[in-house]
């Protein structure tokens, strides 16, 4: 399932006819060399902690998980059933890389790893995102988060 | 996800994203993006391929020093190694073909535990294995679980659902639920087959699935739109309902 021509004929369809927001601007942030960067992963799989309210359809809001938090402790929570769960399921870095973050970190390829990771779920209008985004944003600036990366599922 | 992308980048943090979809990345031009041919659900590929991660990631990150933004788009060249059908896999347990009519009564309940007990043993040895499992979001053990969805149609001896969550939701938690419960079940052996394999054969030769797809049609039957809503899309993957021919 390698490109949008393999997906079953409904999703591509969904896909090609979802509406995406379009940007006047282009931010285009610079920072230090990856050895010096602080890292957070924010992913859209609807990751929640066990015990937390799951997302459901419409959400916008996001879910924080510290660094610590242990990996059985991690659920997703994503409405749409159209995407592979079974890698997440055998492991977490599928989604979430955080054992590959410690990896590179203890390697000094990146500087350090950010207190705390976020996930929102897709499958919901993304202008609704955006005043949470920001406040993720201000999160991870106290952090002083430098690289954040954006997986999605 | 390339919207946020953007947000963040707007609030001054540099952000770079994996794209699945490159067509949706393409079009919102956020500033940072690594493509990767991998199945959705799979950002980084392959499970328990450290290597193969640490280079999807090493690939991906190291666009936050590039210079000739403000639009980036890279492509990751290699595909997910366990993507491919492995020939003759079977999961580790053994289950009887599901009947054809399926009525919800007390016999269907007693028929899935049946069933989830034959289960059982593998989902144990893979949690084992694994050191977690990704059943929880309903915080109802299997049996009770089977409880739920067997008695759904009838709404007679339902637990209450959390305050500010509907019976529905509850509902499609539970599913979930059981969906992981067999497939981490089906996961317990040491080969990685590709998602579609493992997919058909839930879809095909279990009771649970068989009982997914009743729940579906009567949730799809009912007037209210949430209700509808969650038969439609949060129940049976559109590839299912393509392959199966439903309605």
């Amino acid at each position: 399932m390698v490109h949008i021509s393999k997906l079953p004929p409904a999703t591509q369809t969904s896909m090609a006819n979802l509406e995406t927001p379009s940007f006047a601007d282009r931010p285009f942030v610079a920072g230090p060399a990856l050895s010096c960067r602080r890292v957070a992963v924010v992913s859209s799989a609807g990751l929640v902690r066990r015990g937390e309210r799951p997302f459901v359809s419409g959400d916008t809001d996001f879910r924080v998980i510290p660094a610590e938090t242990d990996p059985g402790d991690i659920l997703m929570s994503h409405v749409s059933v159209n995407f592979d769960r079974t890698g997440f399921q055998r492991d977490l870095n599928v989604v979430l890389p955080l054992d590959r973050l410690r990896t590179m970190a203890d390697n000094g390829d990146i500087g350090s790893i950010a207190a705390n990771h976020y996930s929102f779920m897709g499958a919901t209008d993304p202008r609704g995102m955006q005043e949470h985004a920001r406040t993720v944003a201000g999160r991870l600036k106290e952090d002083q988060v430098n690289a954040v990366l954006l997986t999605p599922v | 996800m390339s919207a946020l992308s953007h947000y963040l980048e707007a609030e001054g943090v540099p952000t770079v994203a994996i794209s699945l979809i490159r067509l949706h990345t393409e079009r919102i031009e956020n500033p940072r993006s690594l493509w990767v041919p991998f199945e959705l659900g799979r950002p980084l590929g392959p499970p328990r391929d450290a290597g193969f991660q640490l280079n999807v990631m090493t690939q991906a990150l190291q666009l936050l020093t590039a210079e000739n933004g403000p639009v980036i788009l890279a492509e990751f060249p290699d595909e997910d190694p366990t993507s491919v059908d492995l020939p003759n896999w079977a999961p580790p347990f053994d289950l009887a073909p599901p009947e054809a009519n399926l009525v919800f009564d007390a016999a269907l309940e007693k028929a899935l535990q049946h069933e989830a007990a034959k289960a059982l043993a593998a989902y144990e040895q893979f949690v084992k294995i694994n050191g977690r499992t990704t059943v929880g979001l309903s915080r109802m053990d299997v049996e009770v679980i089977i409880k739920y969805v067997a008695s759904f149609p009838a709404q007679t001896g339902q637990p209450e659902p959390p305050q500010g969550v509907t019976a529905v939701q509850l509902l499609r938690w539970a599913v979930d639920d059981l969906k992981a419960f067999y497939l981490e079940a089906m996961s317990a052996g040491p080969a990685i087959p590709a998602s579609r394999q493992m997919q058909t054969w839930f879809w095909d030769r279990t009771l649970a699935a068989r009982v997914i797809i009743a729940l579906r049609r009567l949730l799809l039957g009912w007037d209210d739109k949430q209700s509808q809503l969650v038969g439609r899309m949060n129940l049976v993957p559109s590839a299912q309902v393509q392959r199966l021919g439903l309605e």
